[in-house]
């Protein structure tokens, strides 16, 4: 293409949107919307994601000792515990090293710990669990026969947790897909619209050009790049949005003590995710516009 | 330039604008083509440049079987053509050099050869000064020649001009035809519909004459 035919598509594709006023505003309103959603969804997709594959990573069953366990208790128990097919490795925590640990989680809420007086909190195995053995029925039958050994307080698992979790980010991606595409099949018809109304507002000129031998690409193009053009507008602003949207939420997550998910900071989308959200964005615009340039426009 | 073999042209189910004509228009031919309304001559013109397809029949248009065109090169057949409208077809919000401006620009001229040439054109129609105002402000005649301007912007091969002098007196008029066999004598084929009895014998060229869509008369064939 020519500098001048460039020019001349962008100056007529701008004068085109300013035309399209409030329609337009509609248009880049439903596609920002949409694209919204769908970023909302992959942003939460990203994170729960994240959490679930840091506790597999560390998956882990932790025996909490009672208080009053002999040292000839422990070691008869970590004997036990390393005999278990399931358990690949067995790591010892003392109460003061629990003590450390927590006080580094909080570190900067020093005044929680005031009250707490005596170190509360009780010694532990944590038990790693070899990867053959991370099923729901296998875990809950080595809990349950761990739950019954002597000096044993009380025996914590995630697997339930990480089930749960696992079934909320599918259900979540289901409803949140079914939403964003009924958002997209909106958001292309009002592009659509809007569209059809610029050509409506061009007829003249458009009978002319094909009079006088434009060809059909030419006289299409400025309409599909009016389209693409809300599309890239509508997936930007949904993108900004969200990004405000996610540092909102990860600055009010790390104000709450213990940082809840130990979600790190958070995550926002993959480079390929924010791409793949403009050109969303692009998709809707573009698709609604050549629908409806192929309907209205017959040149 | 110019050949139609047995062409009949109808609409709906028994409106016969053309019933099977033949006629053959040589390279640099000025050629009137006359009758009354709703003789058919419209219709001629827009099977030429293909705005409309025929019944039945063949039709040529420089080397080009314009029925069987693919719908992809029906540009190219339009390009080589100029249109003069009845209705002249401009556009009221744009001024004069706009209205000849995005066709040259549609036409893939580059910018500096269509400031040039649209100069060129408003001057030969005696425009210029009209440049930048829009159609409204214009008379019929002087909007006429602003139609007259845009066809030749491309250089054509072939001039249709429809009822170019329709709103025009008698001076205006001949001044429209003195411009277009100006257009002739550098080379352009021109076919020009008109239902002036009177304008067509003072110029005494070949004159093709309709009635109810048959060729009745055609002293140059
Ligand atoms: N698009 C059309 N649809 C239906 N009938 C048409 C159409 N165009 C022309 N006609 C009919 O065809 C006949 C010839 O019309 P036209 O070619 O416009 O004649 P002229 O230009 O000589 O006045 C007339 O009867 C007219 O009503
Ligand atoms: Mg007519």
């Amino acid at each position: 293409m020519r500098p001048t035919r460039v020019w001349s598509l962008l100056t007529e594709t701008l004068a085109n949107l300013r035309r399209g006023g409030w329609g337009g505003l509609a248009a880049v309103g439903a596609i920002t919307v949409s694209s919204l959603i769908l970023g909302c969804l992959w942003l939460l997709t990203v994170n729960l994601q994240a959490i679930m594959s840091d506790w597999k990573a560390q998956f882990e069953v932790v025996v909490f000792l009672r208080d009053d366990i002999t040292a000839e208790q422990r070691d008869l128990l970590r004997r036990r515990l390393q005999t278990e097919a399931a358990v690949a490795a067995v790591q010892y925590t003392t109460k003061e090293e629990a003590l450390a640990v927590f006080k580094r989680d909080l570190r900067g809420q020093a005044s929680l710990l005031e009250g707490l007086g005596d170190n509360p909190l009780p010694a532990s195995f944590q038990l790693r669990i070899g990867e053959e053995h991370h099923t729901p029925a296998a875990m809950r039958g080595l809990v349950a026969s761990l739950e019954r050994l002597e000096g044993v307080e009380e025996v914590l698992y995630g697997l339930e947790w990480i089930d749960q979790l696992a079934r909320m980010v599918s259900g979540l991606q289901v409803v949140g897909w079914a939403v964003a595409t009924i958002l997209g099949g909106t958001a292309v018809f009002i592009v659509g619209n809007t569209i059809r109304l610029a050509v409506y507002a061009r007829a003249d000129e458009i009978e002319i050009l094909r009079l006088v031998g434009a060809t059909r690409g030419y006289i299409r193009a400025p309409f599909i790049l009016e389209g693409l053009f809300q599309g890239l507008l509508g997936g930007t602003l949904a993108l900004l949005l969200l990004f405000a949207g996610y540092r909102y939420v990860v600055w009010r997550l790390g104000l709450s003590p213990a940082g809840l998910l130990a979600l790190d900071g958070g995550r926002f989308l993959e480079p390929l995710q924010v791409t793949g959200l403009l050109a969303a964005g692009a998709v809707l615009g573009g698709l609604g516009s050549l629908l409806s340039v192929r309907r209205f426009l017959k040149a | 330039m110019i050949q139609l073999f047995r062409v009949s042209k109808t609409f709906g189910r028994d409106v016969e604008a053309l019933a099977d004509v033949s006629l053959h228009l040589r390279k640099g031919e000025f050629v009137f083509l006359t009758g009354g309304s709703g003789a058919g001559k419209t219709s001629l013109l827009r099977l030429i440049f293909r705005d409309l397809l025929p019944t039945s029949g063949q039709i040529l248009v420089s080397g080009r079987n314009v029925v069987r065109l693919p719908e992809r090169e029906v540009p190219a057949l339009r390009r080589l053509v100029g249109v003069i409208f009845q209705d002249f077809k401009l556009l009221m919000d744009r001024t004069v050099a706009e209205n000849l401006h995005y066709v040259a620009r549609a036409l893939g001229t580059p910018e500096a050869a269509a400031r040039r040439k649209i100069g060129y054109l408003l001057r030969q129609v005696g425009l210029l000064h009209r440049a930048n105002q829009t159609p409204y402000r214009l008379s019929g005649g002087e909007q006429q020649r602003v139609a007259i301007a845009r066809a030749l912007l491309n250089d054509p091969l072939i001039l249709l001009a429809d009822e170019p002098t329709g709103n025009l007196d008698a001076e205006l008029a001949a001044d429209v035809i003195r411009l277009l066999r100006e257009v002739n004598a550098r080379g352009t084929t021109i076919l020009l519909a008109t239902h002036n009895a009177t304008l067509v014998k003072e110029q005494a060229k070949r004159t093709i004459v309709l009635k109810a869509g048959r060729v009745v008369e055609d002293n140059g064939a």
